[in-house]
């Protein structure tokens, strides 16, 4: 072989590793809404985090989310403090956590653009517990960026949340989170 | 005669109290959230220094700070924007994968337009608490952020 061939090669092989394949998606700045109204809600019981750190492991299907509590931004001052101080006791417990699994994650080809469905089944820790959940969620992949969406219900209960019998019926005795990350390949 | 007057006084002030319980309660349900712009710090420190000081110990740095208004002093590593419009000024050191990412109040969004990379900055926002991690690089978050000066 030639200078001028070895050349290339080395060139087309580092061009290769460059723009090569990620196995590792992440986000730092997910968004997860948590939308406790009920139909009696006086309005909307709503809070939105902009904060969440998502990593997708393509190769394993393993996916993993983070949150601080705090972060959850609630258009009434009141409403954030109560569900801060009183619902999920953010002081003593800042984060809730998610640790799980695409179970079909062989079905999604993370090269290729289009939209797959997915069912994601894992345990969320919040408020000190830690719970079974599967939901199904989306994974549309475009232009080398995988869009997560999701939304499940959790029962407050399950967390040891509790609700004062003055507002019970105000709030929802489930919540309905909604997670919609953009995730960005992770350079190694 | 007189016990027609007292009666009468009790109802008058009952009334105010009512009516000022009520003012009260209206008050506090629509209180908005104070404007970070507007708070003073509780704590004044360089976004390096915080970064050592949650990674030396996190919980007694969760305690010190979570809920805290800090201002934090950084170099300004990236500026992100979310698809609606949101965003965050992230202040560290190029060399670390950690950061302080401030998430800026929506209010407040044409100030993260007047920073640019490379630039130390002021940021003032409230501290949400911290996130480690090793493949990502651990964070801490502020909310609500404003900036607060340029140098």
């Amino acid at each position: 072989m030639n200078m001028k061939n070895s050349f290339f090669l080395i060139a087309a092989l580092l061009f290769l590793t460059t723009t090569g394949f990620a196995q590792k998606f992440y986000t730092k700045s997910g968004k997860i809404d948590f939308d406790a109204t009920t139909a009696s809600s006086p309005e909307k019981i709503e809070g939105v985090n902009r904060t969440a750190t998502c990593v997708v492991d393509t190769k394993t299907g393993a996916m993993q989310f983070a949150v601080l509590m705090k972060g959850f931004a609630f258009e009434r001052a009141l409403m954030e403090e109560h569900f801060n101080e009183n619902y999920v006791e953010s002081h003593k417990f800042p984060k809730a956590e998610f640790k799980g699994t695409i179970t079909n994650n062989e079905t999604v080809n993370y090269s290729k653009d289009g939209t797959y469905s997915v069912t994601v089944k894992g345990k969320l820790t919040m408020h000190g517990e830690t719970k079974d959940v599967e939901t199904q969620g989306k994974l549309v992949v475009q232009g080398g960026k995988v869009n997560a969406n999701a939304s499940f219900n959790v029962l407050l209960s399950d967390f040891k949340i509790s609700i004062p019998g003055l507002v019970a019926d105000k709030v929802s005795k489930t919540a309905k989170i909604i997670v919609s990350c953009s995730l960005e390949p992770l350079k190694s | 005669m007189k016990r027609k007057k007292i009666i009468r006084y009790v109802l008058l002030s009952l009334l105010v109290i009512a009516g000022a319980v009520g003012f009260y309660i209206y008050k506090e349900y629509n209180r908005a959230h104070k404007d970070t712009a507007k708070l003073k710090p509780d704590y004044t420190v360089t976004a390096t220094d915080l970064l050592k000081e949650f990674e030396n110990n996190e919980q007694a740095s969760n305690k010190k700070y979570w809920d805290k208004v800090l201002s934090v002093e950084g170099m300004v590593k990236e500026i992100a924007k979310d698809d609606r419009g949101f965003y965050a000024v992230i202040l560290g050191d190029t060399a670390s994968m950690s950061s302080v990412r401030c998430s800026i109040d929506s209010a407040h969004s044409n100030e993260a337009l007047t920073v640019s990379r490379g630039v130390t900055v002021t940021v003032k926002g409230i501290c949400s608490g911290y996130n480690a991690d090793e493949m990502l690089g651990s964070d801490i978050i502020l909310v609500r952020s404003v900036i607060d000066k340029k140098k």
